[in-house]
């Protein structure tokens, strides 16, 4: 038995011996709590942990494997993303305790805090005191055993799993009703409780999900698609895509859900020009990638080991759920190829991706969605994403068709629902709880990997100010001209904020606090490489591309990506839609797309008389437009757009 | 977005109880919560028919014009200063005074940023975490019965002195709250109130808890009372404590989104964000704390002998 005295070790130091003692199998004292934050976070060994007094925020999050006792109290989120092993808290939990487990068992002597269980997907969670508020909210699965009251709004929005209340139900939660007990079911548990030696004696009443939200009540008929650029090219009244919409919504009476982006006209890149005269001999020099330096590191400024860029641009995130099992594997093939990062988006990492790509950044979401520690430990970068560009304040949506078994085990999340996630994560309600939750992927990872933020262009001035008081790496700044897999049109269409506002408000917001120093990763719309540079000069530190990579690999753009029978086998988990999918094919043409962006940067960052695209300033910018203007405080010289459309033809 | 902390010695002399110390140890053990800027409400001993004002001055020649000022509109109310002190951005005086509060008040406030009034309320707050307040205003040694604290984490307010926690409850001597979270329905409520006369020093949600707690003791409201119509009338996430001379008490919505446990044994009631604040008052000790429910509020006297 080992001792860990966190009166004169930090917790930083204490989480790496507990790494090391769980290497060897030692079991460990900890000694001087005090309530301290991350206690045990990150652990991945079967080894003992006896914590001899409260413990703070996060105690035993983001492990797999050991058994902690806790003598006293524990704060929010106590076992974290748990996978297996156990936590016995000997008195009260504070708010969420057992979020997100994946199996492992944590036993609360006392009472337990607010949205217990939330997002909980297997394993059990027991509190012998009372439960608050919305204990079990948005359980995936697993149980909850509370055998004192259960508290208000039990069970609210519950997709799965199994709730006990041996005390008094308060109100129901939305989407939860009582059913009858069978009797092993009551046998489990009391062979449970006789596990952690507790006696009882009483009943149970169970709570389970009622059904009623888990789908669409109607899927919308299918029809001939309408592309993009035929849907959208002017703006005519009652077109043929107007007329299909009100055809539809006739039909299922709700909103209409769609694939892709904002697609109305709005001011974008296209609208801003460069000023300086482009020489167009420069832009068919054959040795131009030999004269520009455009290597860019992201994610270094805290300490962590930056991703190391051959250009600046990424692959923007985009999820293994969304997107074939294949399709992810032609982007992480050629961002390999490229010498850029690959995100995994929201669902989670696969093997294949992880083996393709050299860098990967690992995306957790407010469902913790295909989120576990050994995962985290294999990735290059940890990004928490809180909205996206096409659908800022909304959580991810997965119809039922593309929630396959497969994609279900991944998530932990039952199969065949049309998943809504949550927009919220349970343990982010505001800034001051995020510094806490990035600490933990700090401490869950040895301040190794850098920690960024996906944001949604909403209130951009705010957010971006908090991502850097709140000490991230970087930011991936999405504009709703951004795609999803799935959305309300109306949400697409009306709710975001242009990709040119997000960047210029960031770029204020940050020169105000004085945080130029947190690069900011600019995304939606991004076409080219001279997107590329003109988002540099507006301030990004380099952009990601998501819908131009997938359109170089095949994609149609007939925004059917919510349906699951994607024709190319880009957008559906469906095993004969995905075999169209040539996987070497796709993954060298998103490659040779990439390719030409470099190139691209390259022969116009020459021409400007620059040898780095990152020497490219607002100087060198004017705005084609008034409303460009407008938001970005560039001069207004509608001149230069002959120019500007000579330069689109020379490259 | 912050951390709150707040303390209350039941039966000790004033003079015995170091609750200076207590609240900058409560404060740094939350300082992750909120690194920007740091505040105190302390309650000095009072000094019949007079009261304390402390403003917000800035520095230089912007904190000599508002000295000017805050001095040319005491003597209009023939407020006599007895003490005077220019501090880190803030200036304090000590008048004796005993017209009109809300009136006096109201005219200070146009005068420059007035910080708190009180017969016994000082709100000293300023930029940088509790240790940084402390080297300026020198909290550590100070002695009272009770006391609340904030640290604060800009988000969409400025990061400025008058921006800081706490806050006084306008017009009422004495009165100061803090808070963690977000007031939704803050320009419904503002607007209410800035129509019956009520002025807002900052675009700070949480001056608004401040002035609506001011507001409902004016109708004649018990704080305790104040407290209970504040989870129906406020709308959002809030954690927030609130000090009078002689009390503390605490309300927290119904979400329960925004932490704050407690702790209360014979000599003293202790209320913070975090559990890890309130170790920091019993070093090396497992507390038998509690979470307050959702949706309740409750008040807690000092014995006024002291």
């Amino acid at each position: 038995m080992a001792t860990i005295d966190l009166s004169v070790t930090t917790v930083r130091e204490a989480n790496e011996l507990l790494r090391k003692y769980g290497a060897d199998g030692i079991d460990v004292e900890v000694l001087n709590p005090d309530a301290r934050h991350h206690i045990g976070v990150g652990l991945t060994h079967p080894i003992n942990v006896h914590i001899k007094g409260s413990a703070g925020y996060f105690c035993g999050g983001l492990t797999d494997g050991p058994r902690f006792i806790v003598d006293n109290n524990v704060g929010w989120g106590v076992g974290d993303n748990m996978l297996n092993g156990s936590i016995v808290v000997n008195g009260n939990a504070s708010a969420i305790p057992g979020v997100a487990i994946r199996g492992a068992e944590i036993v609360v002597k006392g009472n337990i805090g607010s949205r217990a269980g939330q997002v909980m997907k297997a394993g059990t969670l027991l509190a012998c005191g009372n439960a608050s508020f919305m204990a079990g909210y948005m359980m995936y699965g697993g149980r909850l055993v509370i055998l004192g009251n259960s508290g208000e709004k039990v069970g609210q929005d519950m997709t799965g799993g199994d709730i006990y209340v041996a005390g008094k139900i308060g109100e129901m939660g939305t989407d939860a009703m009582l059913i009858d007990l069978p009797q092993k079911e009551r046998d489990d548990i009391l062979a449970f409780l006789d596990k952690y030696k507790i006696p009882f004696t009483g009943s149970f009443q169970k709570i389970v999900n009622a059904g009623k939200k888990l789908r669409y009540p109607k899927t919308e008929p299918r029809r001939r698609a309408i592309p993009f650029f035929e849907s959208f090219a002017d703006n005519s009244y009652w077109n043929a895509k107007v007329q299909e919409d009100i055809h539809v919504k006739s039909q299922i009476g709700r909103y209409r859900i769609r694939g892709y982006g904002a697609s109305r006209p709005m001011p974008h890149l296209c609208d801003i020009a460069f000023k300086k005269d482009i020489r167009i001999g420069a832009m068919t020099d054959p040795d131009v990638l030999s004269k520009v330096e455009m290597k860019t590191e992201v994610g270094g400024r805290s300490g962590a080991n930056p991703l190391k860029l051959s250009m600046p641009v990424m692959i923007a995130p985009m999820s293994y759920g969304a997107l074939s099992k294949s399709a992810k594997l032609a982007l992480a093939i050629a961002s390999r190829l490229s010498g850029i990062s690959e995100n995994t988006g929201e669902g989670g990492m696969s093997k294949e991706q992880r083996e393709e790509a050299d860098q990967l950044i690992y995306q957790c979401l407010a469902g913790r969605l295909g989120w576990n520690i050994h995962d985290m430990q294999k990735a290059n970068g940890l990004e928490i994403y809180i909205s996206q560009g096409a659908k800022p304040g909304l959580g991810g949506q997965l119809m039922a068709k593309k929630v396959t078994a497969e994609i279900a085990r991944i998530r932990g999340i039952p199969a065949g629902i049309d998943l809504r996630s949550p927009s919220r994560h349970p343990d982010v309600l505001g800034a001051d709880d995020l510094v806490i939750k990035v600490e933990e992927f700090r401490e869950a990872t040895g301040y190794r990997v850098p920690v960024s933020v996906k944001l949604g262009a909403g209130r951009v001035r705010d957010d971006i100010k908090i991502a850097w008081k709140d000490g991230f790496d970087f930011v991936e700044l999405d504009g709703m001209q951004g795609s999803t897999g799935a959305a309300g049109n109306e949400v697409l269409e009306f709710v975001g904020i242009p990709t040119l506002s997000a960047i210029q408000e960031a770029r204020d917001a940050l020169t105000e606090v004085g945080g130029l120093d947190m690069p900011v990763i600019l995304m939606g719309g991004i076409k080219d490489g001279i997107d590329t540079i003109k988002a540099l000069a507006l301030g990004a530190h380099a952009v990601a591309m998501g819908t131009s990579a997938i359109i170089a690999g095949g994609c149609i753009a007939c925004l059917q990506c919510h349906a699951g029978t994607c024709v190319t086998g880009i957008a559906t988990q469906d095993p004969e839609h995905e075999k169209r999918y040539n996987v070497p094919v796709e993954a060298r043409n998103i490659h040779h797309f990439l390719e030409s962006v470099r190139w691209q940067i390259a022969a116009i960052t020459n021409a400007l008389g620059y040898s780095n695209p990152h020497q490219v300033t607002r100087d060198d910018l004017v705005a084609l437009t008034p409303e460009a203007a407008a938001i970005t405080r560039l001069p207004y010289h509608p001149e230069y757009r002959e120019r500007d459309q000579g330069l689109l033809k020379a490259s | 977005m912050c951390g709150i902390a707040g303390i209350l010695y039941k039966n000790s002399a004033a003079a015995d109880s170091g609750v200076g110390k207590a609240l900058i140890d409560m404060l740094d053990g939350c300082q992750h919560r909120g690194p920007d800027s740091t505040g105190f409400s302390l309650y000095r001993d009072p000094v019949p028919g007079h009261l304390r004002l402390r403003f917000i001055v800035g520095d230089g020649e912007v904190a000599a014009k508002a000295i000017e000022r805050v001095k040319t509109k005491l003597t209009e109310f023939q407020a006599k200063i007895v003490e005077e002190e220019q501090r880190g951005s803030s200036f304090a005086v000590l008048v004796k005074f005993d017209g009109d509060l809300q009136k006096f008040a109201f005219e200070m406030e146009h005068a420059a940023k007035l910080s708190s009034i009180g017969e016994s309320l000082d709100i000293i707050k300023d930029l940088g975490g509790a240790y940084d307040v402390d080297n300026i205003y020198k909290i550590e040694n100070f002695k009272g019965t009770h006391g609340i604290g904030h640290v604060r984490l800009a988000t969409e307010s400025d990061v400025a002195p008058e921006a800081t926690h706490p806050f006084w409850a306008t017009g009422f001597s004495d009165i100061s709250i803090v808070h963690n979270g977000q007031i939704t329905n803050y320009y419904k409520m503002r607007r209410r109130l800035e129509k019956v006369g009520y002025f807002f020093n900052t675009d700070n949600d949480s001056e608004l808890i401040a002035v609506y707690l001011a507001d409902k003791l004016k109708h004649g409201f018990s704080l305790k009372e104040a407290l209970k119509t504040s989870i129906e009338d406020l709308d959002g996430t809030f954690s927030f404590l609130v000090s009078t001379k002689d009390e503390i008490g605490y309300a927290k919505d119904k979400l329960a989104a925004k932490p704050m446990v407690k702790y209360e044994d014979d000599k003293i009631i202790a209320i913070a964000s975090e559990e890890v604040s309130l170790n920091r008052l019993f070093p090396g000790r497992a507390l038998n704390t509690s979470e307050p429910a959702p949706g309740t509020y409750d008040t807690w006297q000092r014995s006024i002998s002291a």
